[in-house]
């Protein structure tokens, strides 16, 4: 069997292997990247380039290691060094004498290389696609109810366990079918989790780099940690969110980015490039919204998020909303970040005490 | 300024309907700028960036139109004591300054300047630090100044016509726009041509120097490397961004296209070596060294790397380049 790394992007991952399958071959990855693939990345890696990029290195490394023939790297069209992402990448594996082949997205003619190399026919190649897209939807689906529930929960660890034991279940779905019927029984699942119905949990955005947003590796698990703080979460990377908005960029010509620059006009008027413009806009409406505080993630030296920082502080003092800034590198440790966490919890919960009657906009419509 | 903002008060506000470009501008800095343009009105630019990638055009375009022209100092280490102070920490070197430098005009003027260089060369793109400049300038150093900013984006348009959009924004006739860019071109050709050579000397060794234009001709970050060389009596040539015509490569940065196409054509009986600088953080320099070590590499030119941090020593730097020159030497 042939065997091709995709990078991860946490438990989308789970989606993206069965999108793998309509090459006619199966998928090497993880939904983390592992400790060791990143101390491997480390090595290999210039010092000065930012961690997503040693991560996806170290996770190549390691498939080569197992004997992975094939790897697939995204393609960005941006600004910032995402796009030079695979040709660094298959540069480093070149000189370090490895044979893994990689693969990008670009079009040659009318069929992107790595459809032409492979050759599938139209049934094995579409089927899986659809497969993808509707486990892409059940994973957005069990996000949300996780953020929700993990934060009301009454015995600790219970989300987690039933959206580890979902995901199991959805990574092992090979049919349309069963993965819509793990679609329908998300919801009476979450429901039979023992909850604190009259609790008010903390009501927290993350927004930043998309990597650290998804990468429970690379972000050490921030969203259990506060999660078990009693903080419903909102992530503001859901992959079919992006999607949607992609398909409506072709066939609509709607982007959600003017929406967003609309949004963040007063502050921002240029899009940078990553998910810069998307941190400021939804900071601006989190604080609209009524959130108590929002966390901004991103590598550290991140070109794009760490520009937009002078501004994220202004909208922070304008808007009345805490904006807790982390920044991660090779040497962050799981404790340093957890002790940060949770001071920064304290502070939401003793800032909502002082403030009671602190008007909420976004619960009553 | 006084009379100005006297007669201010007493006259009122002057709005010119027919204008659209006036619909963004706040009617008392319209005033100031629009019919009072011979007054002096004092405009900052802060030394960095945009001020190195375009030289002398700043000064001379601001000056024709009949405005005070302020340039902030060249750094120094008080610069940079004073950037780790105020700037945000996780920014390049080259911002932290940028922040210093921009700290330095504020108060003293009446607007200060910052252009959102988004591409300085057409199908290429420009850092992703410079877009959001102005917005960040005005959310925290520049805050209660006004910031004059304009997008400088060749993929839409020319310089010239950025230029002219310029003009038209503040105000004044097109006919003094003209000769106010015909004149900051002529002086933009200039200062490229005078910036490029140290020690011109025939039969002495000969470096190239490389980096972002910001970085090897700051006074801070360049300057005890520029004084070392020229003390050693060694002819160097920095790299000039000059030439408009990009490379054909899969790099899209501007200056690193430039630097790529430079190194990509060198040939060894040019140059003895080549010192490449660059500054702490820097993401674009943080992908491409390693691609323009191996250019460099291939053609059997020594290449050496110099990284330019806030607590940069002259006696490191010392140390560093008389190493690598005298191995050239005795290279042969």
């Amino acid at each position: 069997m042939t065997y091709m790394a995709i990078p991860n992007i946490g438990n989308y991952t789970i989606a993206l292997a069965t999108a793998v399958e309509s090459l006619g071959i199966k998928a090497w990855a993880s939904t983390a990247t592992t400790p060791e693939a990143l101390k491997l990345g480390i090595a290999a890696a210039p010092e000065t380039v930012c961690l997503p990029l040693k991560a996806h290195l170290g996770h190549f490394i390691e498939a080569d290691r197992a004997g992975v023939e094939y790897a697939f790297m995204v393609n960005s069209v941006g600004t910032c060094r995402l796009r030079y992402y695979r040709h660094m990448i298959e540069h480093i594996l070149k000189d370090l004498g490895l044979k893994i082949k990689i693969f990008g997205l670009g079009f040659d003619g009318f069929k992107p290389p790595i459809v032409r190399h492979f050759d599938p026919g139209p049934i094995t190649f579409l089927k899986p696609l659809f497969h993808t897209a509707l486990k892409i939807k059940v994973i957005d689906k069990l996000e949300v109810a996780a953020w929700r529930t993990r934060a009301i929960e009454i015995t600790h660890g219970d989300t987690t366990l039933l959206m580890n034991k979902l995901l199991v279940e959805l990574s092992e779905s090979k049919t349309m079918a069963r993965t819509r019927a793990i679609r329908k029984k998300v919801a009476g699942c979450f429901a039979e989790i023992p909850v604190d119905k009259e609790k008010k949990p903390l009501k927290v955005g993350l927004v930043g780099e998309i990597s650290f947003l998804r990468d429970k590796c690379l972000n050490k698990n921030i969203e259990y940690i506060l999660g078990s703080q009693g903080i419903e979460l909102r992530n503001f990377f859901l992959l079919g969110e992006e999607l949607k908005n992609i398909t409506r960029i072709v066939f609509l010509n709607q982007n959600k980015r003017k929406y967003l620059s609309k949004v963040a006009d007063r502050y921002l008027q240029c899009t940078v490039g990553g998910h810069a413009l998307d941190s400021v806009a939804h900071s601006i409406h989190c604080a609209d919204e009524g959130y108590d505080g929002m966390i901004h993630l991103c590598p550290s030296g991140c070109m794009p998020e760490v520009s937009v920082r002078p501004i994220l502080k202004r909208v922070s003092k304008d808007k009345d909303i805490p904006i807790l800034e982390m920044s991660y590198d090779e040497h962050t440790c799981d404790v340093g970040i957890s002790t940060r966490l949770e001071a920064f919890a304290d502070v939401l919960m003793e800032r909502r005490k002082k403030q009671p009657a602190r008007p909420s906009r976004g619960e009553g419509n | 300024m006084i009379m100005i903002k006297r007669l201010h008060k007493s006259v009122g506000v002057y709005i010119d309907m027919g204008n659209q470009f006036l619909k963004n501008i706040s009617p008392e800095w319209m005033w100031k700028s629009g019919h009072y343009s011979g007054s002096s009105l004092r405009i900052g630019i802060p030394r960095m960036f945009f001020y190195y990638i375009y030289p002398d055009l700043w000064e001379t375009f601001f000056g024709e139109l009949g405005m005070e022209p302020v340039v902030s100092r060249p750094s120094t280490r008080k610069t940079v004591e004073k950037a780790s102070q105020i700037s945000e920490t996780e920014h390049c070197l080259p911002n932290k300054l940028f922040d210093a430098h921009l700290a330095e005009v504020v108060g003293k003027v009446d607007m200060v300047f910052v252009p959102r260089v988004l591409s300085t060369i057409k199908n290429h793109l420009s850092c992703p630090k410079f877009g959001p400049l102005p917005d960040a300038a005005r959310a925290d150093i520049a805050r209660g100044t006004e910031v004059l900013s304009i997008d400088i984006d060749e993929n839409k348009r020319p310089l010239s016509k950025t230029l002219l959009l310029l003009g038209k924004k503040l105000n004044i006739q097109k006919s003094k726009t003209l000769s106010a860019i015909k004149s900051a071109f002529i002086a933009m050709e200039s200062a490229n041509k005078k910036m490029v050579l140290l020690n011109k000397k025939k039969g002495k060794p000969r470096f190239l120097l490389v980096g972002h234009p910001y970085v090897i001709h700051d006074n801070f970050i360049a300057g005890p490397i520029l004084s070392k060389l020229e003390s050693m009596g060694v002819e160097v040539e920095l790299i000039s961004f000059a030439d408009d015509t990009p490379a054909k490569s899969y790099i899209l940065w501007s200056t690193a296209n430039k630097i790529y196409h430079k190194l990509n054509t060198l040939s060894s009986e040019d140059y003895d070596g080549v010192i490449q600088l660059t500054v702490f953080n820097c993401g674009c320099d943080s992908m491409m060294i390693d691609t323009y070590r191996q250019l460099v590499k291939d053609k059997n030119v020594p290449y050496m790397y110099l990284m330019v941090d806030e607590h940069l020593a002259q006696s490191g730097i010392d140390t560093r380049v008389e190493a690598f020159i005298d191995s050239l030497r005795w290279r042969g």
